[in-house]
């Protein structure tokens, strides 16, 4: 379970995150929506205490955390219990697809060399990547680093796994490979939390939708409520613009 | 060894010193205008891949990073009148010390600068090359008006460092006798027999002229870079 | 004055028994200033309270001053120090009885890592924010983070900055002679006023440093295509 209370950032004495309140069951996928700038990365990020929140209490399973006076000590348990899959993947650079999972497993977990050799080659089977597993990551295309950086997450198995915009970076034919994994993990009954610009994906995995703008959450709800009952004018627009986009973006590439 | 050690002298010395910093100057601006001239007609062959001048420049290139400064100084020094008596019959024997560190250090700096210019105008993105011919640029044009002032940008940083490299090598032209701070600091220290003293205020008059030359060159670096986007480099 | 030829290939053999020497001079140093760079490089980092006031003006001095300095200040004023040191507390240490080398190993060493400070502190700064943020994401501490994740690529980033330091402390090393050490250049000028054959000694220890350069800058090329395989794109 996930428990934030009033949790507030600013950047340079500009408010991103103004007091966020939320609660999310094990188990619960939640997919966190919202224009840019409205601090729906930021949130993710003070999960783990890689932003430090000003203010607010951050709980993951049973590690309760006051940001104000959060030391050290506190902010690597909190981080040991959940996991990222990053916007840029962030694979370790000089260690291979293998190594990369194991990482985590040996340093954070304190598991013995050759059982993380065995679970990461399990996850990464999971992924699709076994014939890569001695690889570097320059090696790999966007879509497969992605999976690495899922598998990585994954083999920790930890409380949460938080998703930043994990697509966004990918060509477009590389995103349906990605997606599918995400799901599959999701239908596992894994706790995840989730920003992304994928509707399509909120609307079909997702058991609650959360809309953000200007550093508070305007509305939330199941996917149903969200797509196509949004009680805000804010949501509604922006689901809006969103839509109309996608209807445009064809167009642009061809004039490109 | 030496007399007790005294404060008090490592200030009193610094004016004596500073008085011969002319020298290390005059040396080291011959130096590096001679050796941006060698610079240039050195990068020539390696840009255009002249064949044998190609392979000269390699050579000579090669030998003076490899060596060190104070062997080549030596060899200028020993070398350059038997090697002008022995093809011309011109006896510079007589010649200066000074004369013989400029030469070094002119031959040491041109080919520090030919691989800095070969680098930038290997490092100006060929799409610039390729635009310039496309509104009807020759390749006259093209190298002077749009590939030299972006190459300096880039060759300037490098550039910079040379010159402060060169500066604190100038530190050894003494060693032949050249009468410059270094040399003065030697006949102070047989006067009086306070070494440490000397070469403390040595140091503090080249930490003060490079601490100087540093902050000129970060301003004309900034300079150069006014067109540049603010490079983003996160500190840890 | 003509070039004896025949006396060079002697010149050569009588000199290169001094290499065991530039090589000490050399390698010592630089393994002992690695530990230096690497400790200052984090304390600059992380702008540690007063530590880093502290690395960043030795780091400043030792990269503004020449290294002719450093040896003859710490070559004239270690045994000062040490004979205050001895007299007051009656150690009883006879610095006249303590091998010049030590000084000359000190010297070059304090330098070796202000500028090896600099080359890693910029291959840190260089490696991207993102893996410490990963390294973090999978539970690792800061200090897990920076010695499996950062600090091995920041390294291998440096291989060719290292090599250049090598180059350029091997090179250094020559300035010992003046301090009598009988490293190559050292021995060079012995052959060379023994025989009262100048040009020819410098020659021959010319070319023992190029030839160390060359092979040294030839297994840098080497090591930095293995250790940095991870950096290639494209399916093997």
């Amino acid at each position: 379970m996930i428990y934030l209370q009033g949790i507030k950032k600013s950047f340079n004495q500009l408010p991103v995150l103004k007091g966020i309140n939320l609660k999310i069951e094990k188990g619960e996928v939640v997919t966190i929506l919202g224009p840019s700038g409205s601090g729906k990365t930021t949130l993710l990020r003070c999960l783990n205490f890689l932003e430090k929140p000003n203010a607010g209490i951050v709980q993951i399973g049973n590690i309760i955390v006051d940001s104000e006076k959060a030391t050290k000590k506190e902010m690597l348990a909190i981080r040991k219990q959940s996991a990222m899959v990053f916007q840029h993947y962030n694979l370790f650079a000089h260690k291979t697809v293998v190594e990369n999972v194991m990482e985590g497993l040996i340093v954070a977990k304190k598991v013995k060399k050759k059982d993380a050799r065995h679970q990461s080659e399990r996850v990464l089977e999971k992924v699709g990547l076994s014939d890569k597993l001695h690889h570097y990551p320059s090696q790999l295309s966007g879509g497969q680093q992605q999976r690495v950086g899922i598998a990585r997450a994954l083999a920790l198995n930890p409380e949460v796994i938080l998703f930043d915009e994990p697509t966004s970076a990918l060509d477009p034919e590389l995103v349906g490979d990605v997606l599918s994994v995400i799901k599959s993990i999701a239908q596992e009954g894994i706790t995840m939390v989730v920003v992304t610009h994928e509707m399509s994906f909120a609307r079909e995995v997702s058991n609650r939708v959360l809309f953000m703008d200007e550093g508070v959450i305007v509305e939330e709800g199941t996917p149903l409520e969200i797509f196509h009952a949004a009680k805000e004018e804010r949501t509604r627009r922006f689901l809006q613009r969103i839509s109309g986009e996608s209807f445009f973006t064809p167009l642009k590439e061809q004039v490109n | 060894m030496g007399k007790a050690f005294d404060l008090m002298l490592i200030i009193e010395f610094i004016p004596t010193l500073i008085q011969y910093l002319g020298i290390t100057l005059q040396i080291l601006a011959a130096s590096i205008i001679l050796g941006l001239v060698l610079g240039i007609a050195a990068a020539i062959p390696r840009l255009y891949k002249i064949p044998i001048l190609n392979q000269l420049v390699i050579l000579y290139v090669s030998f003076i990073r490899g060596t060190p400064i104070l062997i080549q100084l030596f060899l200028v020094f020993y070398g350059l009148p038997a090697i002008l008596l022995l093809l011309f019959s011109i006896d510079i024997t007589r010649m200066e010390a000074i004369y013989f560190v400029i030469i070094t250090y002119a031959i040491s700096n041109g080919a520090g600068f030919s691989e800095i210019f070969r680098a930038a105008i290997r490092a100006v993105d060929y799409g610039q090359t390729e635009a310039a011919f496309s509104v009807g640029m020759t390749s006259r044009q093209n190298f002077f008006r749009i590939v030299l002032p972006q190459a300096v940008r880039i060759a300037f940083p490098n550039m910079a460092n040379s010159v402060i490299g060169s500066l604190k090598d100038t530190s050894l032209a003494f060693t032949i006798g050249v009468m410059d701070m270094m040399g003065r600091g030697d006949t102070l220290i047989a006067a009086t027999a306070h070494a440490l003293e000397v070469y403390l205020s040595l140091s503090i008059i080249y930490y003060i002229i490079v601490v100087m030359f540093e902050k000129i060159f970060s301003k004309l670096e900034k300079y150069f870079n006014r067109y540049q986007k603010a490079d983003v480099t996160a500190v840890a | 004055m003509t070039i004896d030829i025949p006396f060079i290939w002697i010149a050569f053999k009588e000199i290169i028994k001094a290499l065991p020497i530039t090589l000490i001079l050399t390698i010592v140093p630089l393994l002992a200033g690695f530990l230096i760079g690497i400790g200052v490089a984090l304390v600059r980092i992380y702008k540690m309270k007063f530590l880093y006031r502290i690395a960043n003006g030795y780091v400043s001095f030792f990269r503004g001053t020449p290294i002719i300095m450093h040896i003859m200040v710490i070559y004239f004023g270690f045994p000062l120090l040490l004979d205050q040191l001895s007299l007051r507390f009656d150690l009883g240490i006879q610095t006249n009885k303590i091998p010049i080398i030590l000084f000359v190993l000190i010297a070059l060493t304090l330098a070796a890592g202000s500028y090896l400070s600099e080359i890693i502190r910029s291959g840190i700064i260089s490696v991207s924010n993102g893996q410490m943020e990963a390294a973090y994401s999978v539970g690792m501490t800061k200090f897990q983070a920076m010695n499996r994740i950062i600090l091995p690529q920041a390294l291998a980033q440096s291989i060719p900055n290292f090599t250049n330091i090598f180059v350029g402390f091997l090179h250094t090393s020559s300035i010992a002679f003046l301090v009598s050490q009988k490293e190559v250049t050292g021995a060079a000028n012995i052959v060379a006023s023994v025989n009262l054959k100048f040009l020819e000694a410098f020659i021959a220890a010319g070319i023992i440093y190029w030839g160390i350069t060359i092979l040294v800058e030839g297994i840098s090329f080497l090591l930095e295509k293995k250790v940095t395989a991870y950096n290639r794109g494209g399916v093997s």
